[in-house]
């Protein structure tokens, strides 16, 4: 055990037993895994990316590379978990990665001897001969050998929950700067928001050992956590990254409801997504510390010296017996004071700068060696067992040591600062990049603004609140930073150890070593974004959270520029992996859109119908009965069952629009082809639109029940867009005409009642109405009183056979439908769904979407008569254009295979005979199909060129895809009835 | 992405339809129709855009909008323009 | 259900679009219904109507004691001032109440539902779980009413049952 016998924020009354790769291990609450791994002498922790190199906790934050593990069994498996974060708890299962057979003996690790073939854009050199060998050979072998954590493959079984947030502030990130502003801005009474990836807000604080106000640092921040809880003003999210910022000032957070629950109870989600909008913004992320990049740097027992700190001091462990301190800072001898201080045995401290640093002599006197303007060099051991230090004077001496802490300097975290193209800028104050300008109204505090010591943090922290609070026309008292301990943060970064004879990495997920670096800078690779892509530094999981920088400056190097003109990325959301189900919340599988069900739906089930999206609209397809072996068989039946008695069909899904007032007969003129100025009242007509470049948007039928008072149906699929051309058309284009237009789809449950036996049906349902020819001839419009309420018919036919359609309002339609079948029992009545009101409209040559299909013209569906000489409407002048009125534009017309038992299949390409098959011959294309139950065999519509022309012709359907060419034969598109006798009876 | 709508105040962009550059005007008489209805400038910059506040309260606003920063500047209703 | 959270169904109303004609102003609808029109995004209520406010110029008029002429009757008193649309059928209406009923519409509601931003006599016409709806608070309770169309009940209902679990955590 490493755990010391006393400090730390755990509980030691609390003990919980996890596992890591089967091994049953003891930690407290308040540990993350990391922590209590390394308590229990675990520093085998995975197997590097590419060369299966052996790999420990390197960090104690978001930022590690190295510690990824699967967490969770099954299902609830998550790869790539960074160890670092995961709080501990009673029954915690996690097992290492891209290991194999095991951890200790990974047989991949042969690929470190390769590793002259993986060098930085190996895949593209190595792998490039044959092609062939690519797809088959070389990516699955690459993928095999090279990774990180394996997905479950299985659906996720937890569920995702979703919030929304306003508030005056944001701040982000709860470390010093982060409380202070929170607590000025909350005291002055702003709406504040304070999140924090961590379960404790604090930051540094939690993990150093400072005083503030004369308290100890981890005390000031639990009381300063405490107050913000108390106001009713400030929300804490804590367990929650902010991971992206967009336009607007709208900030993406996810928070960690349930992962650090052994079990979460039913119902309770596991993250929840929040939206966030913020007028103003405090980026008080911190900063995280660099690596150092010199031989052997990846070995387990190697740590950031702020990691070995915060073990110490927050979870009571050490991560060794006999530690060596390599620094280029002086944060780096405050980690040699707190071994020191913990009584672990210092042997060296190696400080690449030559100044004799304040704490030197209190080092020296506990027994550690002082080496100043030295450098590590190596480390050697399987886990660390001792460094290679090279002297001032260029001697080497070998130290035993089983834990490195390296001090590198620190990188503000300003990640989300560059999502909306901020580019940050190098500072020389502090040897690292900075955010010059950020998001609109966001602004960075404390370390993530490079104010380093925390007396600098906390004052920065302080000062930006009060201007947040002023600009909010508030007062904050007191506007000044507590006091607190003396923290120096000088560095004179080094950015890389060149004398060393085993591998230096640079990015430690991807393996990417300085090496790579310089070999693609001669490769020509000279530019960062070059760079990244080539070597793939800081792409993986960890977006180069440790790596980007030591990179940009090795490449600078080997370029001959500063790092300022090298210049550095910018970086897209997330700010850390999000897992895709928190983005999809309560929207998956049966939830994934919502469903519109119309009025008949629960009757429609319980007369077994089967349905199909048409759209959101569940729409009932067929209505298959006992017996039926086929949904063919079901639609044949249901067709020549409404053709020869009478059929019912829920048509309540087609758009409705009142167009009310008094232009609404100007409006309506200048929307369609046709005129309805002269449409007579009681009267529906059938109506076509154009889009402005002339093109037919839509069709549908017009009733006017008054003067000022118009009724127009649109497409099922098109109801939404022409309401918006309608609106747009009313409100922008003509503003100055009376008009008003609401949409009344919900409103009206409609039936078509369609065959021969339709009016006979209708007239005993409703027996006060005149359905008589005489009285309600073809396109004639009625209102009536249903049980009471408004209700309408209307003598229109898709079917082509006498029909109507009733509409009653939708809270009364299964009334309806259930009143129809009553009465419809003598009458055989039967209920149709959409594939037999298809076959209908096909047998009847009506277009519907496969030829209103956004390329057709009024002419190329036949109905070029329609388009009024008497006024201006929308898409009459792009109309005119010679290539949509050309003669030989492909026209509608009707097929039937000269093999009557032959299918015809939709999409097919319409051919001469003899014609080779090639696109030059291809003279058009098949857009619907039916079995005609009517005719007993294939019909189709199509789209010929100058197809009205040829009726009578024999052609060719050419199906490249579903196999063999049919003959078949052109005819009129109107099957059935041509002459419209039956919708007229 | 939060588009102010001058009735329903400041909304998420979902609830928005997009429908382009607001200046071209629909000709009257027989000329000028390729024009408006193919021809855009794709401006780098300030630029006015037509939006259908679909799920909100159904008008159409005539937005302020930087291309290049994604910075809106205001809104009015686009009826307001056309009159 | 969580604690403190009242979903019901309004059961029997009268719904209608007014719409104002071109030449109308708001004065003259108030004048015709003897209820106040609002011209911004609230609700005002008088004589068993309830006018709510949609869109400029546009308002839901709702009626919890509708006869079977009333949108008819409606449209009469409105001649010449505004247009009318029937929409008692295409609508249902929820009710949701209680001290989680704010925290519940929230996490469905990409808007801002606290006061002052929204209280008592405040209107939203906007989007919940990709359905669309018009929320109006009735009270301090607060007591939420929340219209949106028919056909979307039955989903707008899964969304209510999970979301009111989640309120929980």
């Amino acid at each position: 055990m490493s755990r010391l016998p006393t400090g730390g924020l755990i509980d030691r009354a609390k003990p919980l037993n996890f596992t890591f790769d089967g091994n049953v291990y003891r930690g407290f609450d308040g540990d993350t895994l990391a922590s209590a791994l390394i308590a229990n002498d675990v520093k085998l922790i995975g197997r590097s990316f590419k060369y299966h190199r052996p790999r420990g906790v390197m960090t104690a934050g978001s930022e590690e590379p190295n510690a990824l593990v699967t967490l969770g069994v099954g299902a609830r498996a998550e790869p790539n978990t960074r160890a670092t974060t995961v709080s501990l708890f009673e029954g915690l299962e996690a097992v290492s990665q891209n290991r194999w057979p095991s951890l200790a003996l990974d047989v991949l690790a042969i690929n470190q001897l390769a590793s002259p073939i993986f060098v930085a854009g190996f895949y593209y050199k190595t792998f490039m001969w044959p092609a062939k060998f690519w797809e088959k050979l070389y990516e699955p072998l690459i993928r095999r050998a090279a990774g990180l954590g394996r997905a479950s493959m299985l659906p996720d079984p937890d569920h995702y929950d979703r919030n929304h947030a306003f508030c005056e502030l944001l701040i982000i990130g709860g470390g010093p700067a982060g409380l202070i502003a929170a607590l000025l801005a909350g005291r002055a009474g702003l709406r504040v928001i304070i999140a924090d990836e961590d379960r404790l807000l604090g930051g540094r604080l939690l993990s150093e050992r400072h005083e503030i106000d004369g308290r100890p640092a981890a005390e000031w921040a639990r009381m300063a956590a405490a107050e913000l809880a108390s106001m009713p003003n400030v929300t804490v999210l804590t367990r929650t990254t902010v991971f992206g910022v967009y336009d607007g000032r709208e900030y993406g957070a996810v928070e960690r409801v349930a992962d650090h629950l052994p079990r979460a109870t039913a119902g309770q989600p596991r993250q929840r997504l929040w939206k966030i909008v913020a007028k103003r913004a405090l980026l008080a992320s911190g900063a995280i510390e660099r690596p150092l990049v010199f031989g052997g740097n990846d070995r387990p027992g190697v740590m950031t010296a702020s990691a070995v700190s915060t073990y110490l001091n927050r979870f009571g462990v050490v991560a060794g017996r006999r530690a060596a301190v390599f620094t280029t800072s002086d944060s780096g001898w405050a980690t040699a004071e707190d071994l020191i201080a913990a009584g672990v045995e210092v042997a060296a401290v190696v400080d690449s700068r030559t100044s004799r640093h304040a704490a030197a002599g209190r080092v020296q006197v506990a027994g550690a060696e002082v080496f100043l303007g030295a450098a590590i060099d190596d480390v050697r051991g399987r886990t660390a067992r001792s460094v290679d230090v090279r002297m001032a004077n260029g001697q080497s001496r070998r130290i035993a040591a089983d834990l490195v802490a390296m001090a590198g300097g620190w990188n503000p975290s300003i990640g989300i600062g560059s999502n909306l193209g901020s580019r940050p800028v190098w500072s020389d104050t502090i040897h690292s990049f900075v955010l010059d300008s950020a998001p609109a109204g966001m602004t960075a505090i404390g370390a993530a603004a490079g104010r380093l010591s925390l007396s600098e943090a906390l004052s920065s922290g302080a000062t930006a609140a009060a201007n947040v609070v002023a600009d909010f026309g508030r007062s904050a008292s007191p506007t000044a930073a507590p006091q607190c301990s003396d923290d120096p943060a000088a560095v004179t970064p080094l950015w890389h150890v060149a004398t060393r004879k085993t591998k230096a990495f640079v990015d430690f997920q991807h393996d990417v070593t300085d090496d790579d670096i310089t070999l693609a800078a001669r490769e020509g690779f000279v530019s960062i974004e070059h760079l990244k892509r080539y070597t793939t530094l800081g792409m993986a999981t960890d977006q180069g959270k440790t790596s980007q920088l030591n990179g940009h400056a090795l490449l600078a190097e080997a370029t001959g520029k500063t790092i300022a003109e090298a210049g550095t990325i910018l970086s897209r959301p997330p700010y850390l992996p999000v897992a895709i189900g928190v983005f999809a919340g309560h929207h998956r599988e049966a939830h994934f859109r919502p469903v519109r069900r119309t009025a008949s739906h629960d009757w429609a089930v319980t007369q077994g119908a089967s349905f199909v999206d048409a759209g959101q609209w569940k729409r009932a397809q067929w209505f298959a009965r006992p017996g039926e072996q086929s949904w063919l068989e079901t639609v044949n039946r249901e067709v020549t069952t409404t053709r020869n008695g009478v059929g019912i069909c829920d048509v309540s899904t087609l758009g409705k629009i009142d167009v009310h007032g008094a232009d609404a007969a100007v409006l309506l003129d200048r929307l369609y082809v046709n005129m309805f100025s002269t449409l007579p009242i009681g009267k529906a007509r059938y109506g076509l639109m154009l889009r402005e470049d002339g093109l037919v948007m839509d069709d549908g039928t017009t009733t006017r029940f008054e003067e000022h008072r118009f009724f127009v149906t649109t497409t099922t699929a098109n109801a939404g867009k022409i309401m918006q051309h309608i609106d747009y058309a009313r409100q922008v284009l003509w503003p100055d005409l009376d008009v008003q237009a609401t949409s009344v789809t919900e409103q009206w449950a409609t039936y078509a009642v369609a065959g021969p036996l339709s009016r006979t049906l209708l007239q005993k349902m409703l027996p006060d109405l005149d359905l008589s020819n005489e009285g309600f001839p073809f396109m004639a419009v009625a209102e009536f009183r249903w049980n009471g309420m408004p209700a309408r018919i209307f003598r229109l036919s898709f079917s082509g056979e006498l029909a109507f359609e009733v509409s009653v309002p939708a809270n009364l339609g299964d009334a309806f439908i259930r009143a129809a079948f009553d009465v419809g029992h003598d009458f055989d009545l039967v209920p149709y769904g959409t594939e037999a009101l298809g076959v209908m409209r096909i047998e009847k040559g009506h277009p519907a979407g496969n030829e209103l299909n956004g390329q057709t013209t009024a002419g190329d569906l036949g109905m070029a008569r329609m388009l009024s000489k008497k006024k201006d409407f929308i898409g009459r002048v792009m109309a005119q254009r010679a290539g949509l009125v050309a003669a030989d534009r492909p026209s509608l017309i009707g097929i039937k295979p000269i093999d009557r038992d032959a299918r015809l299949r939709a999409g097919g390409h319409l051919l001469a005979c003899d014609a080779a098959s090639v696109a030059a011959n291809d003279e058009g294309y098949v857009t619907s199909v039916a079995f005609s139950p009517t005719l007993g065999h294939s019909i189709g519509l199509a789209l010929l060129k100058r197809g009205a022309a040829r009726h009578g012709e024999r052609i060719r359907v050419h199906d490249p895809v579903r196999g063999a060419d049919i003959d078949i034969e052109v005819c009129d598109p109107v099957f059935v009835d041509p002459e419209g006798v039956r919708v007229r009876g | 992405m939060r588009i102010p709508c001058p009735y329903c105040g400041e909304r998420d962009v979902q609830e928005f339809v997009y429908r382009g550059d607001a200046s071209p005007v629909r000709p009257l008489g027989e000329d000028g129709f390729y024009e408006y209805v193919y021809l855009r400038r794709n401006s780098a910059g300030v630029m006015r855009e037509h939006w259908y506040h679909a799920q909100g309260c159904r008008n159409w606003i005539e937005v302020q909008r930087n291309t290049q920063t994604h910075e809106i500047l205001g809104s009015v209703f686009a009826r307001r323009v056309a009159l | 259900m969580a604690k403190g959270l009242e979903i019901s169904e309004c059961q029997r109303f009268g719904l209608a679009t007014v719409m104002l004609r071109k030449n109308a102003n708001h004065a003259a609808v108030g004048a015709a219904l003897q209820v106040a029109a609002p011209a911004d995004p609230t609700w005002v209520a008088s004589n068993e109507l309830t006018m709510i406010g949609t869109g400029p110029g546009m308002w839901l008029a709702l009626t919890e004691t509708p006869s079977q002429h009333w949108s008819a009757t409606l449209a009469e008193r409105l001649a010449g001032v505004a247009s009318v649309s029937d929409q008692s059928g295409g609508y249902v209406i929820f009710r949701i109440a209680g001290s989680s009923a704010r925290t519940l519409l929230q996490r469905g509601a990409f808007i801002d539902l606290t006061p002052p931003a929204f209280g008592a006599g405040s209107v939203a016409t906007t989007v919940i779980a990709h359905i669309g709806v018009i929320i109006w608070q009735i009270d301090d309770v607060p007591t939420f009413h929340v219209a949106l169309f028919r056909s979307f009940a039955g989903s707008f209902r899964e969304w209510l049952d999970t979301a009111s679990v989640n309120l929980t955590f």
